[in-house]
């Protein structure tokens, strides 16, 4: 398992640099002198500002010895400093988009992933049985939806019209005026809090599946999940929370209804997958051997049919965090969600160039990543897979 | 020894296609005592598989049963309901399943596999201890080593695989145990090993087997009795030395008549014309008269009923009669 | 020993197919002959599994919908029955929009400024005082007999403009699908028989574009490049042609290089690359236009997706139809302006859903795996 880890790590690595060249030469060829314009034309800075500017920035040097600096900056945490926001450096300003966009992503891709693999579960227990049909276009019509669309749709319809959520941005500004934290402060504080609680529950699912009896499974399932929720209450509602949770809730106010469009698109792919998937696998003999054994269907369906249709399902995962990353691009865009996509979109179009580039480079990373533990994740899941990988 | 333990009594059942009506087991009867080995046979196609699953019922979801009954110890099991069916299966009756290769799930502990179906059925449950206990005991039964337990399938061999399979289908001390092509995909070597284990296994544990093949002869030496089938009907059943000695049914008697000794080297033979014939539309009286060489006008209107041809060697055949001894053919 | 032998349940499809086979290619006078007999037949017998698959069967209607969509104008046009001056959908202009009286009965306070004003904003226009009735002429209007959708604020035909979607849509869908088809097909055959560095080179590369979101990508480029529809189309070709497409397609190539056919026309001395174009490729052809149904799906979406953000150098399209309902703050008015806000956006949504739809039960026909028993 190790030395195949260390394997895929190279190579993703690898592929990373050749991402980050294309990337790079193709952005820094752009059409017209980007320098002149943003430095020496522009009003806003005195002309020996510029020239210092330029040659601070080696904007001045050969081409491919500012690649190379902005290469192995990149490994040390040096993306290089904005244009348009000259001189801030575009380490700061991802320093705080990245969180944003992670926390909308990891809870959108959470949401919709459950939710698609139960419901995809029950449709192939149900296959050929009424409503099928019916679901599977509804499925497929949420799957192909035109998306940025959708999102206004659902910002008109729950917040414009029902005014149940608020309509953008990732906290309400005249809230904020006098906080006391920083919105990041809160931001992360936020992300950790739900990031142990859910890592907790995990572990409670995973020890009740271990054990064998059904009481006190049942019993270890319920008394952990209550505690680890009375936990994340008493950390909230208690001393240490009192004065962040107002801003705390506010954001994630906000977060509700970009993540709920984001679920409802995306959680028809996977769904429709699991389907097939178990389809697929409720055709296997072993289905049968379990039926035969004189296991009741639910279990036949959960622990048979349904853990060995995860597989697939996990590999899709990869695609769909690809996916999830280019509609999170529009949902910042739609939702002025100020992340990663919003500053793509954004810089792109301004032409900020070390800020675009740095941008799209930690899309690529993100998507590396998501493929990378998805592939250890198929390794954990599937034996066959554990063993080859090992010798 | 000789009570009955399972009696199939005019058992009909058909797939509903879009094309129509397959008729898979038509008017299909036997009885399995205490103890007993049943071998039944045919070729592909015939409804072996079909019989077995409908003992289990689990057949495919566009199977139906028409007529007819399936009593263990005395109780119909066509007529209980899903819940009590459950409770009996690997209990009651367990199952070798053809192609035992992809039988197991590849995710899970060959062990844990085995624990689960014993979870379902011994009440009070057993300890940790005594399952693996219980499970040691089984693999040194199949021949297995008992540390093989906490492996995955894909670490066994076909041939570990099928053993396996044999000690799961024994873990619940089932009184029957159907063993559908048990061999058929492995090496004729371990074909013989594992069907010589079997058979001193039901000598051990005193349960009943039905063993289902496409060839008499790896079933021969296993069992008591022998039902031949052809398509989707029970033509002939008897004693596996009456039947090799005396095949009755033309259908037997061609079969058995192209070669001359069952220990004798193993060929392929061809010895009969024509296509086995379209379950969809089966042939009307004896489904075996466009193929048979003693067929009558009657043959092709008429169904034959199972006769006793004594000794209860049953035939199912206008001409049976006409048929001649095998001569020379012992067992 | 008997051995009544193994042979399969039912007389099975392929079987069935050598038969067939065997007596087109007896009378077939060329090999191009029998190709074409194969083809035709391969076709015949995917048709008709295909058939039996509503869903597939409803796609395949709203394409037929989209596409009369896209044909009308041009008749329109020129049978007269349009006259370009107003129902053109870009440069047209409705000359005499139609209006309605309305009393001007209440103040509002002007968001920003927290002033009251003595003035009524009518659809952002100040029109007057409390008590006046005025003629506010409607811009966009409302569907009437002359605009069966109505038309957008600078008067322009909406229904023309959905027609002129819908064809460009087309255009775009057909060409984007076409390239990934192209290079996927042969990408994946190349990789799969000539394997070694070659593979390798051609499927790490695919995992790159698999990798990076398309969107991503796309809107990189739009940076370097102002997009024509038509380059769109080419990049997203290119993009999924080397990417997933050409991976599925390659796995398939696989399963066909052992085929003994092929290893026939080898032994009799067939080059590698008539091997290829002769026996490789005319068996990928199948799963191929499955993918070309999803690519069109997504190039459909893409473009709708890069106008919308306002990336696209086109003139008329249903993303742009969107934006400009955007920008100008209608969507979010949602029901009151639905016939700019609706027809487009349902447009992209069914025509991807109708191809994708058409994809999927191609794939039942594929894949028999699928397949219902
Ligand atoms: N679910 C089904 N629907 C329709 N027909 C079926 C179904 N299952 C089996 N059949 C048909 O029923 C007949 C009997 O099938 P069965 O599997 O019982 O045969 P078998 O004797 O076990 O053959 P084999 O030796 O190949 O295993 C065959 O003609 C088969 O095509
Ligand atoms: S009944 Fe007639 S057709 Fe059938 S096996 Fe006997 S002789 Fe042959
Ligand atoms: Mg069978």
């Amino acid at each position: 398992m190790g030395k195949y880890m260390a394997r895929r790590l190279f190579q993703s690595v690898l592929l990373f640099l050749v991402f980050i060249t294309i990337t790079w030469f193709l952005l820094y060829a752009l059409p017209g002198d980007i320098v002149t314009q943003k430095f020496r034309t522009n009003p806003n800075i005195p002309p020996e500002a510029a020239e210092t500017a330029i040659r601070r920035l080696g904007l001045d040097r050969p081409i491919l010895e500012q690649f190379w600096t902005y290469v192995t900056g990149f490994f040390r945490g040096d993306f290089g400093v904005s244009f348009n926001q000259y001189p801030r450096p575009v380490t700061e300003i991802i320093a705080e988009r990245l969180p944003r966009t992670i926390v909308l992503f990891l809870t959108a891709i959470v949401t919709y992933y459950w939710a698609g693999f139960i419901a995809g579960k029950y449709l192939a227990w149900r296959r050929g049985k009424r409503g099928e049909m019916a679901i599977t276009v509804g499925g497929v019509g949420l799957l192909t939806v035109f998306y940025p669309w959708f999102a206004l749709m659902a910002i008109w319809l729950l917040s414009a019209q029902l005014g149940l959520l608020p309509i953008s941005k990732f906290l309400d500004p005249t809230e904020w005026r006098n906080a006391p934290f920083s919105a990041n402060e809160v931001f992360m504080r936020l992300f950790w809090t739900v990031a142990i609680t859910s890592a907790l529950l995990f572990s409670v699912q995973y020890a009740a599946n271990k054990i064998r009896d059904a009481a006190p499974a049942r019993a270890i399932r319920l008394g952990g999940t209550v505690l680890v929720i009375v936990g994340f209450v008493f950390y909230w509602w208690g001393a240490g929370g009192v004065e962040i949770r107002p801003f705390a809730g506010d954001i994630a106010e906000h977060l509700v209804l970009p993540v709920l469009v984001l679920t409802l698109v995306n959680f028809a792919g996977i769904m429709l997958l699991t389907r097939s998937s178990m389809l697929e696998t409720m055709r296997e003999d072993f289905i049968l051997t379990a039926r035969a054994k004189g296991l009741p269907e639910k279990a036949v369906r959960d622990r048979h049919a349904a853990r060995t249709a995860l597989l697939p399902v996990t590999t899709s995962l990869v695609l769909a965090v690809a996916t999830v990353i280019d509609g999170g691009i529009i949902t910042e865009f739609v939702f002025s969600w100020p992340g990663m996509g919003e500053i793509l979109i954004s810089s792109v179009t301004s032409e900020d160039i070390p800020l675009a580039v740095t941008a799209f480079s930690f899309i690529g990373v993100m998507a590396l990543v998501g493929h990378f533990v998805v592939d250890m994740l198929y390794g954990v899941l599937d034996p066959r897979i554990r063993v080859s990988s090992s010798q | 020894m000789s009570r009955p333990l399972l009696e199939v009594d005019h058992l009909v059942m058909n797939y509903t296609t879009e094309k129509g009506d397959v008729s898979a087991i038509q008017d299909v009867s036997f009885t399995l005592n205490e103890g007993e080995s049943l071998g039944l046979v045919g070729e592909s196609g015939c409804g072996k598989t079909s019989i077995a699953m409908s003992l289990l019922r689990l057949v495919a979801e566009n199977a139906r049963f028409d007529s007819g009954e399936i009593r263990l110890d005395g109780t119909d099991l066509l007529s209980l309901t899903d819940e009590e069916m459950r409770q009996r299966r690997w209990n009651d009756i367990s199952m070798v399943f053809q192609g035992a290769m992809n039988a197991w799930n590849p995710v899970y502990k060959v062990g844990d596999q085995i624990r689960e179906a014993m979870d379902l059925h011994f009440h009070p449950r057993l300890s940790n201890a005594e399952v693996e206990a219980r499970i040691s005991k089984l693999f040194e039964l199949v021949g297995l080593n008992p540390a093989m337990m906490n492996r995955y399938p894909h670490e066994f061999s076909g041939g570990m695989r099928q053993r396996a399979i044999i000690a799961m289908a024994l873990s619940c001390d089932p009184k029957i145990i159907i063993a559908d092509e048990p061999t058929t995909a492995l090496d004729v070597i371990v074909q013989d090993q594992i069907l010589q284990e079997l058979k001193k296994i039901q000598a051990d544990l005193g349960m009943s087997i039905i063993y289902i093949s496409h060839d008499i002869a790896v079933i021969a030496e296993v069992t008591d009795k022998i039902g031949v089938m052809y398509a989707g009907k029970l033509v002939e059943l008897g004693s596996t030395r009456e039947v090799f000695a005396r095949p009755r049914h033309p259908y037997a008697f061609l079969l058995l008549s192209s070669t001359p000794s069952v220990t004798g080297p193993r060929r392929k033979l061809a010895p009969l014309e024509g296509e086995p014939p379209d379950l969809l539309n089966p042939p009307t009286g004896c489904r075996f008269h466009p193929r048979c060489p003693y067929a009558t006008d009657q043959c092709a209107t008429d169904e034959p009923p199972m006769e006793d041809a004594g000794d209860g060697h049953q035939v199912a055949c206008w001409n049976w009669k006409e048929v001649p001894e095998l001569g020379g053919l012992t067992k | 020993m008997t051995d009544l032998g193994q042979r399969a349940p039912e007389p099975d499809l392929e079987a069935n197919a050598e038969a067939v086979e065997s007596q087109e290619i007896a009378k077939a006078q060329s090999l191009w002959q029998i190709r074409w007999a194969l083809l035709r037949r391969s076709f015949r017998n995917n048709w008709k599994l295909f058939r039996r698959n509503r869903i597939g069967i409803a796609g395949l209607v709203i394409i037929g919908f989209f596409a009369t969509l896209a044909i009308a104008p041009s008749i329109f046009f020129a049978t007269g029955f349009w006259s370009t001056s107003v129902y053109d959908p870009v440069t047209g202009l409705e000359p005499n929009p139609p209006s309605q009286q309305l009393e001007i009965v209440q103040t509002v306070t002007d968001p920003n400024t927290q002033i009251d004003i003595r003035q009524v904003l009518v659809d952002g226009r100040i029109n007057g005082n409390i008590g006046d009735v005025i003629d506010v002429t409607l811009q966009p209007a409302p569907p009437y007999g002359k605009h069966w959708l109505g038309t957008d604020p600078l008067g322009r035909d909406i229904l023309s403009q959905l027609m002129y979607g819908a064809k460009a849509a087309f255009g775009l869908g057909i060409l984007a699908a076409t390239v990934t088809v192209l290079i996927g097909t042969v990408v994946g055959s190349v990789a799969a028989f000539y394997g070694g560095k070659i593979d390798a080179f051609l499927m790490r590369l695919a995992d790159l574009l698999i990798m990076v979101p398309g969107l991503a990508i796309l809107i990189v480029i739009s940076a370097v490049v102002r997009f024509q529809l038509w380059h769109l189309a080419v990049v997203i070709g290119i993009l999924s042609g080397f990417g997933g497409v050409a991976i599925v397609l390659k796995s398939q190539a696989l399963a066909v290089k052992v085929k003994p056919f092929v290893d026939a026309a080898r032994v009799a001395g067939g080059s590698n690359a008539r091997l290829i174009v002769a026996h490789i490729i005319p068996n990928v052809m199948p799963l191929s236009f499955l993918y070309m149904m999803f690519t069109v799906t997504s190039a459909i979406q893409s473009e709708a997706t890069l106008s919308f953000i306002g990336l696209l150098n086109v003139d008329m399209s249903w993303g742009l139809m969107i934006q400009l309902a955007n920008n100008q703050g209608y969507l979010l008015q949602g029901g009151r302006y639905w016939w700019m806000v609706f027809p487009a956006g349902l447009a992209v949504t069914f025509i991807a859903m109708a191809f994708f739809l058409v994809g999927r039960a191609m794939d039942e026909v594929v894949n028999p795996r699928l397949r219902k028993r």
